[in-house]
């Protein structure tokens, strides 16, 4: 039972783009061409003059009409470096980044917007650049923010453990730096709304790609001014979001322009657009010493994680709380004594950083799991027996690690174990020594992970508590609500399955509605579904069965605990052939509820009503101040054949063993996990957003910017391990990043170890082949091989 | 300029008022009514819009809609028969070879040509990777894309296709 896939298929989907509403106009934004440069004057004459030109929006009115974009994560209390720029939607002084949007025209139609936008006349001083992390952090360097004392935006300094004591109880340290290049997460169908601002009663309605329906609104409200009970804001189907579409920022300027023009305004972004003016991600610079003794015990960690943010996020502040998950990761899943790990972010002039699968767990988690291999290495140890020797075992959990995360259930070594086997690794070690010799170079690579699922971020907006609704109409069927859009992670189903199971229905009663502003929480982010919204809708429907059992053991005479709920029928154990249907039920629940059918005190305490509204909120995070609920396990082994001629890297075989608790559906749990491994290979093989000296970004196509076609993604061996968190509503856990953190770190393992001949350090994502014949053309000219 | 248009929509012919310097995207999306076709990278990079010109996919971002006129354009509302869906599209489904849902339409045009192409020939993973390399995906690491196509084409040569 599909229902959504179903409609997908059949044409029916109703995507951003697909949206037309009666005397629509369409809003095109005018981007700047240059990086960092004063807007001296913007003459938009030319474009008014344009027949079918209705107005044209630039910062003056942007900064006239609506209040800077609004902070969404504020840690300045701490005593860290915190800081937040004051911007908005459109600047109106100067711009900061390529592609930057200086002005939004509005026009009855598409194509005369576009056209009209490029006859905007903008007069630009050019401003020296801060171009790169290096460039910025420079004594005197340009600064993007005039008023700040430099570009430092973020540091962050964490003490985990005692990591004094870990390196003094360390027979050997060593330093190991990675680095990961600029990436975006784009999906295929870029970012989408239509904003229609209701002038006869000061309310604003949108629909559109909003990943977070709930903290749109908040945002939109708060930048226009507008209470936020007057508006609504409504997902429709979204094609693929991965965090890039959390935002509330042009969607402003489409609202503004509603409410400026009184006209419903449509606006779906070029994709080119979507990957300059997009979020980006990654492009961090590890440096850290790790500290271990020679039997191989890992003991702690000094590191320091810089992070060229670009400029400030448009989510304000959520690109340096991305530092918080990079910075606290590196634990892993193993026992440690001590961390000291500091976090810097600074501005450059480039595009925005926010949340794209992984959100900075993905670094530390990289980060130590390279460290790790180096570490096996120079003990010469397997890259699993270091592992095995410092696994946090079974019977330890919950395990209150170093960092105050609260790791749920696993087995571990159970884990490595499954995927050790299903990969053959003995076959292809020994298949990579047979090759030693005949020019060609197998390579295995090796990493265990855990996914820190289910945010909750206490002070700041990405909060945590979620609010879902299920009940049971008169006609017997059942509306689902709650905060978890459906981006194509099978949302939907997996709701439908929870409540189907609980209530004994069939799926095909179960509705799970559209997602929009009126239900609370931040919707699917984070791995946050399984977590937080699943939990939601798992209590609620539990709570409505309570209700069902009773008031149906009332009505049938029974007591509560003979009352059988099943395929849509409810009835007495011992008699089956009195079964009704939950339509029939239902229908006397709503409109005949008299005291003759059930007992007055069901009525006297409304319990009759089938309609239940709960929140969810994880057990672990009040207490301990983890932002995580649950701890998803996998395992990844990579086998890579590099061809040292042409660079070029060949995935032979790829395993991926993953225990992410109660699976709900086992084919959207596979799907995830895919998907998201073939995003880890992309960020590890092929794609990088290339600045050049000017600022400008070299690759806003799919024909430079290059993500894993069909041809490039391997097969995937999976299997799955199932041990129930007991902290989530189902014993499920939150999943689909684990497979981007193994997947990046694995494949650059494997590189590595087939380059071993050239002992070559893999520490500079990504791995292209242009980068792979770099590397053994530096190593040979230092040592020749012996052909 | 306004230019008449007749061509083979989804097996009926049809008369559009067109602009000539219009895609053929821009009038199956908006004239045509045919919102599967979807717009993304408007340069024939990510094959969203693939629909199947004279039997061969195309670009529809790529082809001038004038350059249709006498020709026939499918699109995957045309593998609809009687509300119900295609083979390829119950394959689809079944497999999950959709999750957003976005490149969908495409793929399905694509894998539609490459099935019946094949006749009785078995395909083989590695060729229907090769074909829908066109066609970007970034939800389902193309695993169940590629079942899902194999699933349709036992369909097809267990009689059950149109």
């Amino acid at each position: 039972m599909k229902k959504r896939e179903e409609r997908l298929i059949l044409g029916k989907g109703q995507y951003a783009d697909d949206l037309a509403f009666f005397n629509m106009a369409h809003l095109v934004f005018v981007g700047s061409p240059h990086a960092h440069a004063r807007i001296v004057s913007i003459d938009t004459k030319k474009a008014l003059a344009l027949p079918g030109v209705i107005t044209v929006i630039t910062g003056k009115e942007v900064a006239a009409h609506t209040r800077p974009l609004p902070v969404q994560a504020n840690f300045t209390s701490k005593g860290w470096t915190w800081r937040l720029a004051d911007v908005y939607a459109i600047p109106a002084d100067k711009v900061r980044w390529h592609g930057e949007p200086v002005a939004a025209v509005v026009a009855e139609d598409e194509e005369t917007a576009r056209k009209a936008a490029d006859l905007v006349d903008v007069a630009y001083e050019i401003l020296p650049l801060a171009g790169d992390l290096r460039t910025a952090l420079a004594p005197g360097a340009p600064k993007v923010y005039d008023d700040w004392e430099d570009n430092k935006q973020v540091h962050l300094v964490f003490d985990f453990g005692d990591s004094e004591k870990a390196f003094a109880m360390a027979d050997q340290v060593l330093q190991v730096t990675n680095r990961e290049g600029r990436v975006t997460g784009v999906p295929i169908e870029p970012r989408g709304c239509v904003g229609m601002y209701d002038t006869k009663n000061d309310t604003l309605e949108m629909w559109g790609s909003f990943q977070t329906p709930f903290l749109s609104r908040h945002n939109i409200a708060a930048t226009l001014g507008v209470p936020e009970a007057k508006v609504k804001i409504n997902a429709v189907d979204i094609g693929g979001a991965f965090g890039l579409k959390i935002h509330a920022w042009k969607e402003n300027v489409v609202a503004l322009a509603s409410k400026l023009t009184g006209r419903a305004v449509k606006w779906m972004e070029p994709h080119r657009d979507f990957m300059a003016t997009g979020p980006h991600q990654r492009d961090v610079f590890w440096d850290g010493t790790i500290a271990f003794k020679n039997d191989g015990t890992l003991l702690g960690l000094k590191a320091t994680v810089f992070h060229d943010l670009g400029v400030e996020s448009t989510n304000k502040g959520i690109a340096a709380l991305s530092i918080f998950p990079a910075c606290s990761s590196p634990t892993n899943m193993y026992k440690w004594v001590g961390m000291h790990v500091e976090g810097i972010g600074t501005v450059t002039n480039k595009s925005f950083y926010c949340a794209y699968r992984g959100y900075g767990k993905d670094k530390g988690i990289k980060f130590i799991e390279a460290a790790i291999n180096q570490v096996a290495k120079k003990l010469n140890m397997t890259p699993e027996a270091i592992r095995m020797k410092n696994f946090i075992q079974p019977d330890e959990f919950p395990y209150h690690q170093i960092n105050n995360y609260v790791l749920d259930s696993g087995d571990y070594p159970a884990v490595l174990n499954k995927a050790m086997e299903m990969a053959d690794l003995d076959f292809y070690r020994k298949r990579k020594k047979e090759l030693t010799g005949q020019d060609r170079y197998l390579g295995i690579g090796l990493v265990t992970a855990i996914e820190p699922a289910g945010v909750a971020v206490p002070n700041c907006q990405m909060g945590g508590i979620t609010e879902a609704r299920v009940l049971i109409t008169p006609d017997g069927s059942v509306e689902v609500h709650s905060d978890r859009t459906e981006i194509g992670q099978g949302a939907e189903i997996s709701h439908a399955t929870i409540v189907a199971d609980i209530l004994g229905m069939d799926m095909a009663h179960i509705h799970v509605k559209r997602v929009t502003s009126d239900f609370i929480g931040q919707g699917p982010l984070s791995s946050r579904g399984a977590v937080y919204p699943a939990s939601a809708v798992a209590k609620a429907a539990k709570l409505l069965r309570k209700k069902v059992v009773q008031c149906a053991g009332s009505l049938m005479k029974i007591p509560a605990d003979q009352v059988v709920l099943e395929k849509g029928y409810i009835y007495p154990a011992n008699a089956p052939e009195k079964k009704i249907s939950y339509a029939q039920f239902a229908d006397k629940m709503f409109f005949f509820p008299g005291p003759r059918g059930l007992d007055p005190e069901i009525l006297k305490a409304h319990d009759h009503l089938l309609d239940v509204t709960t929140t969810w909120y994880s057990p672990t995070t009040p207490e301990s101040g983890s932002s995580y609920t649950s701890f998803c396990v996998s395992a990844d082994i990579a086998v890579v054949e590099v061809d040292i001629d042409t660079g070029v890297t060949q995935i032979v075989k790829y395993v991926h063993v993953h225990d992410a608790g109660t699976i709900i559906n086992a084919q959207v749990v596979d799907g995830q996990i895919q998907g998201g491994i073939v995003q880890g290979i992309g960020e590890a093989l092929y794609e990088s957003l290339n600045y050049d000296e000017n600022g400008q970004l070299m690759n806003t196509s799919f024909s430079n910017y290059l993500i894993p076609t069909a041809v490039e993604a391997p097969d995937i061996e999976i299997a799955h391990l199932e041990t129930p968190s007991p902290f989530s509503e189902t014993g499920s856990k939150g999943m689909g990043e684990a497979p981007i953190i193994g997947a990046k770190a694995v494949i650059l393992d494997a590189i590595e170890d087939a380059l071993s001949d050239f002992s070559i350090r893999v520490n500079d994502a990504p791995a292209t082949p242009e980068k792979v014949r770099k590397w053994i053309r530096q190593a040979t000219e230092k040592k020749p091989v012996i052909s | 300029m306004k230019m008449p248009l007749t061509f083979m929509l989804n097996n009926q012919q049809t008369t559009l008022e067109v602009d000539a310097r219009q895609t053929l995207l821009e009038v199956l999306r908006n004239q045509g009514g045919m919102t599967s076709v979807h717009r993304s990278c408007e340069e024939g990079e990510c094959g969203a819009c693939t629909v199947l010109l004279n039997e061969e996919p195309v670009n529809a971002c790529l082809v001038l809609a004038a350059s249709v006129q006498g020709a026939s354009v499918l699109t995957s509302e045309g593998l609809v028969k009687n509300g119900k869906p295609h083979p390829l599209m119950k394959a689809f489904t079944d497999e999950l070879g959709i999750q957003c849902g976005f490149c969908t339409p495409g793929m399905l045009m694509n894998a539609y040509a490459l099935i019946n192409r094949a006749g009785d020939n078995l395909l083989t993973d590695q060729v229907i990777r090769k074909t829908l390399e066109g066609n970007l995906c970034r939800c389902t690491g193309y695993v169940n894309i590629i079942k899902s196509v194999q699933t349709a084409q036992k369909a097809k040569l267990a009689g059950e296709w149109w």
